[in-house]
């Protein structure tokens, strides 16, 4: 369902992404570990091209997504992202944040646009919230209303970029839990976070990521309890 | 000295005449400015370098030569090369006035509205392109809005000024208030009190259309970033 292939990206001379092949299969959910820095956050914006790869190739169901004539706005469609800092549009409320995408990009009628929303924000528990505005709310509210607002779109896969870096250690369950669910109704997740608990209990899959290398990956157990490299056991006992 | 004040009584259509075209001129001028400000806001934050070239030399010529000498360029010195008040006659002066003024104005508005762009923050655009939105939709729908809110005291600053500017039209013999005054003193020599009169018709002016900025951002509140 996504294919990396020898993927490189540089920034001026800092290479952030040396050469990183991976795969995703259809529902499944992958969790990304990594030093800050160790280019994580970049492979997840290279999948939806809001970074572009200097060489390499990247497929999301079959679309080649690093192909220069590819509409990356019918890619994009597809694939929902969650940022770490929620990038909710604060001009809008709840509901128009979820809706404008369905309206603009997918030219729904006003009406069944609304009627998702208020689905899904049900889903994310924040039906009661949906003409608040973005900073009426705590932030696991809106990193909730972010999800809710990428799964408006009927993405096939799901990209987490720190979700829940940027949260007060309280409201870190709450966001976890809508992940959880998702994970748990089927859907293809690809996941950067710190959460071991997460990646332990949800991950199907943990990829660890060094120096712009997949140094090491497996089933989160393996991973966590014996791993092979020495920069895995050195980053997990950091984290442990 | 009470008696003297009448002058102004005698000669209030004249003024209010004034007022009226200096109104006219700074509408037509905010609204031409406004629009092409928009515009080459966009050129000059494009990623095409040939957009952005032209954004670039369109604010440094505008906004680097006095308004004086644009007036005088646009009204004396195009006609010799185009016979630009043979196609517009009769209307050439006027035409040239606003042409002039907001050649001058849309320079200093492109750089108002570039810098609200720019100070919207990055992830406002890329939560845009991850749902798909094109760069036009990202514009119209997202960043504009939230550009638009911080952008009203600069502007207003610049409408500001654009009234007060168009008091430079009275020398192409454009009958704006500040003309108006001139050619009330030329026959009545009451300088102090038709100067008087001037200056409080400008001023009501700018203080309404501070009014107007004042509610606009009290309404736009609402939705603070």
């Amino acid at each position: 369902m996504i294919k990396v292939k020898n993927v490189k990206k540089s920034f001026g001379k800092n290479v952030v992404l040396k050469d990183v092949s991976l795969s995703v299969k259809p529902q499944e959910v992958v969790v990304i570990m990594g030093a800050s820095g160790s280019g994580k956050s970049t492979l997840l914006r290279c999948l939806n091209g809001l970074e572009k790869v200097d060489s390499g190739e990247i497929y999301i169901n079959n679309v080649e997504v690093t192909h220069n004539k590819t509409n990356l706005n019918l890619v994009r469609r597809e694939t929902g992202m969650v940022f770490q800092h929620f990038n909710l549009f604060a001009n809008l409320n709840v509901l128009q944040n979820i809706t404008i995408g369905p309206r603009k990009v997918l030219n729904e009628p006003e009406e069944k646009a609304n009627k998702k929303a208020m689905e899904l924000l049900k889903k994310v528990g924040l039906e009661e919230k949906s003409t608040n505005y973005p900073d009426q709310l705590s932030g696991g509210q809106q990193q909730r209303v972010a999800i809710a607002r990428a799964l408006a779109m009927d993405p096939v896969v799901m990209l987490f970029d720190e979700p829940t870096s940027a949260l007060d250690p309280e409201m870190v369950g709450e966001v976890l839990d809508v992940m959880r669910n998702l994970a748990k109704e089927g859907m293809t997740m690809i996941v950067v976070t710190h959460e071991m608990g997460f990646a332990r209990e949800v991950g199907d899959r943990v990829i660890f990521i060094d120096d712009g290398l997949v140094v090491e990956e497996g089933p989160p157990q393996e991973i966590f309890t014996n791993p092979t490299q020495e920069r895995t056991k050195l980053f997990i006992s950091k984290i442990l | 000295m009470s008696n003297s004040f009448n002058v102004i009584w005698q000669n209030a259509p004249q003024l209010i005449y004034g007022a009226k075209l200096t109104l006219f001129y700074s509408l037509a001028v905010i609204a031409i400015s406004t629009v092409l400000g928009l515009i080459f806001a966009l050129l000059k934050i494009s990623h095409r370098p040939v957009l952005k070239k032209i954004g670039e030399g369109y604010v440094s010529v505008f906004r680097g030569l006095p308004l004086l000498v644009e007036i005088f360029y646009v009204y004396f010195a195009l006609p010799m090369i185009l016979p630009l008040h043979k196609w517009f006659d009769p209307y050439f002066t006027p035409i040239a006035g606003i042409l002039a003024l907001s050649l001058n104005e849309s320079a200093y508005i492109t750089e108002i509205i570039r810098a609200g762009i720019l100070s919207i923050n990055k992830g406002q655009t890329e939560a845009a392109y991850s749902i798909g939105m094109t760069k036009y939709q990202t514009m119209r729908y997202i960043i504009l809005p939230q550009a638009f809110k911080r952008m009203i005291p600069p502007i207003v600053n610049q409408f500001i000024q654009t009234i007060k500017d168009t008091s430079l039209l009275s020398v192409i013999s454009i009958s704006e208030l500040t003309r108006q005054g001139q050619l009330i003193i030329s026959t009545t020599f009451q300088s102090l009190q038709i100067w008087t009169a001037v200056a409080v018709l400008y001023l009501v002016m700018i203080y309404t259309l501070t009014g107007i900025s004042g509610y606009l951002e009290r309404r736009f509140k609402i939705d603070k970033s």
